[in-house]
């Protein structure tokens, strides 16, 4: 069995370089509630990194600063994700890759 | 970057098709600048892999001295998985540990990127990393003539633009050039690589010194979504990995870590990978539309290469990197052409898409073009089929004493009924096209 299997436990091993600003936008209608459900539920759940979690509140939390950049989110989902690059020598550093 | 300067050509994206474009135009004299987002190149790539250095050998005959290679590919291997069998074949050939090595090396690619865009810059192009572009600049006739970074005096002039920017290419998009990447065609791949000392490796694999090999899983290797699963070996390391459609894998509820876990666990890759330091996890995307979905490839002072135009072959032959190199370096000699005629505009740029044709990157993705749909519109190969082959192959090397004949006719009699034989045989038929 490996040692690291929970998400956390993965990106701890990897390096990020932290950049205070989001790259990674919910649009309005997709923020809380029924659709906020549905979209993680149904769709962002895919996310390799598992940026996308529901509150109590049944809003979406998007924690950026895990971000792989690899793009799946707004695949899945187009019409409820606003993806951009974070900002340039910022976020995900692959040492090995 | 001052207001005056001013270079020939802009590479946007230090990956292997930016680099190689570069790499060649450099070379010939012209000034070129590569953009890339990382903090240096490779910080932001990843793949499964295997890096095929046919063209990196034209450009660099003896990369091999100093290049950071794993290990060359001596052994592949392709096995059908089933929820907990595995139906396997593959080769060993001891010739390709000699020159050429196959040109089939593993390579882990924040390493080698970095090196590659090392002779890059000896070659005489400037290479600014942390440099994000968002967009493109035009003159008032509205020809584009630049591209803007995100920084301070970010405005970048150039005659011509190469857009190398990867799978994602949100720039090629914006100049609606770009398919958008379409769910059932896009795969993402998540892996892990795994510390192990060097002796491990070599007896776990079965290896003589610098021998590593491709082990590549189809059939349920996704637990039944649209996917496939690779374990390759690096020099002190194992890179195993996973990947499905975007659309199966959120139709199978797989998240790609669990389905990574779940895979590592899995009765024939567990022996393979169990144990050492993991050391990274990371994800990307593969553009898995094939021949199909290719961007448009040029326009007046741009051209698209690699993944941003989405060059993979994702038949059983997985191949990236190669294509990449190849489009960038014909992307590279057509604007050295340009650059002679001074002239930028389609009429020169045409020519990148007419020598393409004539190559064998794009002769391979024309002869896989079905792949991507008939995977789409054929999950009973990752659910259905592997069971049912498991249960016929299992039988038949089961040791009871019946004789073979009853055996065979007993095995063929009950997949008869299980299967209606002609749409065994057309899917069959179908897959095999696709694949080899
Ligand atoms: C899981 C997986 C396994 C694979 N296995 C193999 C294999 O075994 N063999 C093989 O040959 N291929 C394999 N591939 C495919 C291969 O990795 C790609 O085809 C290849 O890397 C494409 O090269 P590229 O230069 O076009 O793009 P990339 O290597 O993605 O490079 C694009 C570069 O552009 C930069 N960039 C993007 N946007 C911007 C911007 N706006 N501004 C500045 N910079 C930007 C990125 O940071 C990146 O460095 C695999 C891919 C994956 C995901
Ligand atoms: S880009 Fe990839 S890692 Fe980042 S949030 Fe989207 S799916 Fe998750």
């Amino acid at each position: 069995m490996s040692k690291f299997t929970s998400m956390e436990d993965k990106l701890g091993l990897d390096k990020f370089t932290l950049f205070h600003q989001t790259h990674l936008k919910i649009k309005d209608g997709f923020k809380t509630g029924e659709a906020a459900k549905k979209l993680v539920n149904d769709k962002l759940f895919i996310c390799p990194a598992k940026v996308y979690t529901l509150n109590e509140k049944d809003e979406v939390v998007v924690s950026f600063e895990n971000c792989l950049e690899c793009g799946t989110c707004r695949v899945a989902a187009p019409e409820a994700v606003e993806w951009e690059h974070p900002q340039g020598g910022h976020g995900i550093v692959y040492r090995l890759g | 970057m001052g207001a005056e300067e001013k270079f020939d050509v802009i590479v946007v994206g230090g990956g292997p098709a930016g680099l190689t474009a570069a790499y060649v135009m450099a070379k010939a004299g012209l000034q070129v600048v590569v953009l890339e987002r990382g903090d240096y190149c490779g910080s932001k790539n990843m793949f499964g892999g295997i890096f095929f250095t046919n063209v990196l050998r034209e450009l660099i005959p003896d990369f091999e001295k100093d290049a950071p290679l794993e290990r060359v590919v001596t052994k592949r291997r392709w096995s059908l998985l089933t929820p907990d069998g595995e139906i396997g074949g593959g080769f060993k050939f001891s010739k390709f540990a000699q020159e050429p090595h196959n040109n089939s090396y593993t390579v882990l690619r924040a390493k080698f990127d970095k090196w590659f865009s090392e002779k890059v810059e000896e070659a005489g192009a400037m290479i600014l990393t942390g440099c994000v572009v968002d967009g493109f600049l035009k003159d008032e006739k509205g020809k584009i003539n630049g591209v803007k970074a995100r920084m301070d005096d970010g405005d970048i002039y150039g005659d011509c633009i190469i857009l190398a920017d990867g799978v994602n290419s949100l720039l090629a998009k914006q100049l609606d050039m770009h398919r958008e990447l379409a769910p059932e065609s896009t795969i993402v791949g998540v892996k892990e690589v795994i510390e192990f000392p060097e002796e491990k490796i070599k007896d776990r694999f079965g290896l003589n010194d610098n021998e590593g090999v491709a082990y590549e899983y189809f059939g349920y290797a996704a637990k039944g979504a649209i996917g496939s699963g690779f374990i390759y070996t690096d020099k002190t390391s194992i890179s195993v990995g996973v990947g499905g459609t975007i659309k199966s894998l959120m139709e199978h509820k797989l998240n790609p870590n669990d389905l990574l876990e779940w895979f590592k666990n899995h009765p024939a890759i567990r022996p393979l990978v169990n144990g050492g330091e993991q050391r990274e996890y990371a994800a990307h995307l593969i553009p898995d539309g094939g021949y199909n979905r290719l961007s448009k490839l040029y326009k007046d002072n741009v051209l698209v290469v690699g993944d941003a135009a989405g060059f993979v072959n994702a038949s059983l032959f997985h191949e990236g990197t190669n294509l990449a190199m190849m489009t960038g370096k014909i992307a590279g000699e057509t604007v050295i052409k340009a650059k002679e005629a001074n002239d930028f505009s389609e009429v020169m740029t045409a020519r990148y898409e007419h020598r393409l044709r004539e190559s064998s990157a794009m002769k391979d993705m024309k002869k896989f073009r079905h792949l991507a749909h008939v995977l789409d519109t054929t999950p009973q190969l990752f659910e259905k089929y592997p069971v049912i082959m498991e249960e016929f192959v299992r039988d038949m090397f089961t040791v009871d004493g019946e004789s073979k004949n009853a055996k065979q006719m007993r095995l063929v009699m009950r997949l008869l009924r299980k299967e209606n034989p002609i749409s065994f045989a057309l899917t069959g038929l179908k897959g095999r096209r696709v694949i080899i």
